[in-house]
């Protein structure tokens, strides 16, 4: 890993998830006759394509779902790799970028709120691994909110690094010079990320104000059974309204039919 | 590298351990001895190399330092619990994943969650959940195997090195750490030689509490043969220092082959010296004083409020503070009344005294100076002779505030001058009358007595010619009496003591005198001046009515002179619509005629 170490920080460098382990965060929310299925997971986009239909296969057999989900499964997750595939080659800014992270997830009757610093320059940096550290620390017992915080945290990193690319690509474009070409990435990719002179200088300490503790402390509660069930009844009211909503200017479906 | 470290002046390697009485111990595995807060070791610097390449704002060196050093103090702050990443994390502004790695790299080295609950094991149950269908899956693995690894050392560590503390952090002393200390210097230089320890090692007990580590035998030596904790006395090593055997195993030349008896020096715990010498946390030290304002100088009820130290700790330790002293003074006063107001009294005649200065300070003539200083010094010299004496309450308080005496006869002769002879002499009476009441042998010695001490006290204030005479005739024979009760006193210190409470009960008197002339004074002050202010309250309301009733007279003449003027007006604008009617009609003329009768309307 070492090696992927970007001695000049300015240079551009190829897109990839900005973490240890190179995997795409997948999603997926499938719904048929009735049947839901919701899940996310990272997926190493490198294994080959076969592999997609033997885990929606497995999968589908696990759960007891019903056999026209296979098909439904394994499109949504092609596509989705398909699109992450598509940025890759796609040079990214690559410069050190400390981005903060929120995470507001809720697995089963556990909600997860919690703020964190990643620096997107880190590709030492574990996701999964910070999950683990998370859990543990907590003493999360739930087995199933580990991935789902890695996950979380995969979804941003992605999101950022396809913003990265169209600065990236900004930045080629207007070739007004290195310095003004550092500016346009500064503030346009940098919108969210923090002022590191600011935060690093030689007068700032690295130690954070006490009163700032709270907002970067994590906070787990857990709902009682009603209480979840009225989450989920909510979230898929919502998630219905979407569809229809999405059905009816076929923007789900295009984005689908593009693979 | 040498980093300028502000925050831990104090701390160095410990290599000296042994006489280091004043700073904090903390355990920290044998392997990680490289560690030092002052520096940056080669370790840290290979393990960390991103922070030493000066290719990035946010990973320099001193940062690091600063991530590290917050993190240990962090876990030092309870050295009992385990200190999880979530909990540093929201503290430090950084990416989480190299404070992570950082974290990962000093509880691998054992500097922070060493020696805490074995049950907390690193490797948890989430671990095998991740990554299920990805190659994550591998980097979980590795990192169980980490996990066990931890636990196996945890297991099997033995070897503690004491370190420096940064102060303000209080942490457990390990008991029998001496022992594991002698270990660390030989095995330290490996490194990551915590594989080798031989089977002579012990298991860390899973939890340290507050009393092990500050009570008894946290402050023994542990043997380094038997483990024992040395009681008595135990033999240490010449050539290796801090390598202990005690004294049973010494006996039995059970030691290591390589060192003869010669090598080892006995060193007896039971000896005086050791006291005091350990270190006192800041709770332990206000529990000490919360128990001895409580119980004043019983040292057994101390001892068991503190808890953790024993009596001869509590002791040496109010001792060494500043004062302490004074502290256990007053509470050991309370027992007897007299002598806490007498306390009180004292604080506050302080005040009257230094407030009175000025003005009698004239009105001093030399002499009577002189039997001030004189009374004062017999004072002193009863207060010693006093010493012997079998009032062990009243003795330790005078004695204990050193010039006590002195000063409280300075006091008495001042005070005496401030409030007027009669007030001194009624006061010394009464306070004579009353410890008669009190002792029946007092009166013998007081019907003697009793007009020198009034004599004593000095009356500077009297301007009465006579009574200087005689004051003057006095005094010499005041000189030769206390002379006379000095040496008395060397033989039988009742008479002595006795002095000094009617000279105390004598300065309460003359104190609480002038504390009611001043007290009547200040009231009629206060009278006058609440008279003044009222009387120039209704002066100006009185004003303030004069002049409304001006005022008022002005207003009505304006009223009237405006009447005037309207009648007047009235009467000139009569006048002329009529010089108008009587000179014809025209026009413009009717209309503005009409115009002023509307307007007369």
């Amino acid at each position: 890993m070492k090696s992927l170490l970007p001695i000049a920080s300015k240079q551009p460098i190829k897109f990839r998830i900005p973490a240890a382990e190179n995997l795409v965060p997948i999603r997926l929310d499938i719904e048929i006759d009735g049947h839901r299925f919701k899940d996310a997971f990272s997926w190493n986009p490198s294994d080959p394509d076969s592999e997609v239909f033997m885990f929606a296969k497995k999968t589908v057999k696990d759960l007891k779902l019903p056999p026209t989900f296979i098909s439904q499964i394994v499109h949504s997750i092609q596509a989705q790799l398909t699109e992450f595939r598509s940025y890759e080659g796609q040079e990214m800014y690559g410069g050190e970028r400390l981005v903060p992270i929120k995470l507001d997830l809720r697995v089963n009757r556990t909600v997860i709120r919690d703020q964190i610093l990643w620096d997107l320059n880190n590709f030492e940096s574990d996701p999964e691994e910070f999950a683990r550290t998370f859990c543990t620390d907590l003493e999360i017992e739930d087995p199933e909110i580990g991935p789902a915080i890695a996950v979380a945290i995969r979804e941003q990193l992605y999101e950022i690094a396809i913003q990265n690319v169209a600065s990236a690509r900004e930045t080629r474009i207007s070739k007004k010079g290195r310095r003004a070409a550092e500016f346009v990435t500064a503030s346009k990719s940098g919108g969210t990320a923090l002022d590191l002179v600011k935060l690093f200088g030689s007068k700032a300490s690295i130690i954070r104000k006490r009163k700032e503790w709270d907002l970067y402390e994590p906070i787990v509660d857990i709902l009682s059974a009603e209480e979840a069930e009225a989450l989920d009844a909510r979230e898929e009211r919502n998630a219905r309204l979407k569809k229809k909503l999405d059905d009816k200017d076929d923007g789900y479906i295009t984005r689908f039919t593009r693979s | 590298m040498q980093t300028a470290n502000e925050s831990h002046p104090d701390s160095h390697r410990v290599d000296s351990y042994s006489n280091d009485s004043d700073r904090d111990l903390y355990t920290i595995p044998s392997y990680s001895s490289w560690f030092s807060w002052d520096e940056i070791h080669q370790n840290e610097k290979i393990a960390h190399s991103d922070y030493f390449n000066s290719t990035s704002i946010s990973k320099t060196p001193k940062i690091y330092k600063e991530y590290r050093d917050f993190i240990i103090n962090k876990f030092r702050e309870d050295p009992i619990r385990r200190l999880t990443f979530t909990e540093v994390r929201k503290c430090l502004i950084g990416d989480v994943g190299s404070i992570h790695k950082i974290f990962r790299f000093l509880k691998n080295w054992g500097l922070i969650n060493f020696g805490v609950r074995p049950s907390d094991v690193y490797c948890g149950g989430a671990a095998e959940n991740l990554g299920r269908f990805d190659s994550g899956a591998r980097s979980s693995d590795s990192d169980c195997n980490r996990g066990d690894e931890d636990e196996v050392r945890l297991g099997r560590l033995k070897v503690v090195v004491e370190e420096g503390a940064p102060s303000g952090i209080r942490v457990a002393e390990f008991p029998n750490s001496t022992k594991v200390l002698a270990a660390a210097p030989g095995e330290a230089a490996v490194g990551s030689g915590c594989e080798e320890v031989g089977e002579d090692g012990f298991r860390l007990p899973p939890l340290t509490s507050y009393s092990d580590a500050f009570g008894e035998a946290g402050r023994k030596k542990g043997c380094w043969n038997c483990g024992a904790v040395c009681v008595s006395g135990y033999y240490e090593s010449v050539k290796q220092g801090g390598s202990v055997i005690c004294a049973k195993c010494f006996k039995n030349e059970n030691y290591e082959e390589s060192k003869l008896a010669d090598d080892f020096k006995l060193i007896d715990v039971d000896g005086t010296g050791n006291f005091g010498t350990d270190v006192w946390t800041d709770s332990e030290t206000m529990l000490l004083l919360e128990a001895v304002t409580k119980y004043g100088a019983d040292w057994n009820l101390a001892e068991r409020h503190v808890r953790t130290k024993t009596k001869l700790d509590c002791i040496s330790r109010l001792i060494q503070l500043p004062f302490g002293e004074h502290l256990l003074n007053a509470s050991v006063i309370k027992g007897v009344d007299r002598s806490s107001s007498y306390h009180a009294s004292d604080v506050k005649q302080m005040g009257t005294t230094s407030a009175t200065e000025p003005q009698e300070e004239p009105s001093r003539t030399e002499d009577q100076h002189h039997e001030c200083m004189m009374s004062a010094d017999v004072a002193a010299g009863q207060v010693e002779d006093g010493d012997g004496s079998g009032r062990p309450l009243k003795r330790r308080c005078i004695t204990s505030s050193g010039d006590a005496g002195s000063s409280l006869m300075k006091q008495v002769a001042r005070l005496s001058t401030i409030v007027g002879p009669h007030v001194a002499a009624a006061a010394a009476k009464a306070a004579v009358a009353s410890l008669c009441n009190e002792n029946p042998c007092a009166i013998k010695f007081y019907e003697a007595e009793e007009d020198d001490t009034s004599h004593d006290l000095g009356f500077p204030t009297l301007n009465n010619e006579t009574t200087r005479v005689i004051e003057g005739a006095d005094t010499d024979m005041v000189k030769h009496k206390q002379s006379d009760s000095l040496e008395a006193t060397s033989e039988k210190s009742g008479p002595s003591t006795l002095q000094i409470r009617v000279a105390i009960a004598t300065a309460l008197g003359a104190a609480a005198a002038h504390a009611k002339l001043l007290a009547d004074q200040e009231e009629r002050e206060m009278e006058h001046l609440m008279a003044i202010i009222i009387e120039a309250q209704l002066r100006k309301i009185e004003c303030k009515v004069k002049h409304f009733e001006e005022l008022e007279l002005i207003m009505e003449k304006e009223y009237s002179q405006v009447q005037q003027l309207k009648d007047s007006n009235l009467s000139d604008q009569i006048e002329v619509l009529q010089h108008a009617l009587n000179a014809g009609i025209s026009r413009w003329k009717d209309d503005s005629s009409k115009l002023s009768t509307n307007h007369l309307l």
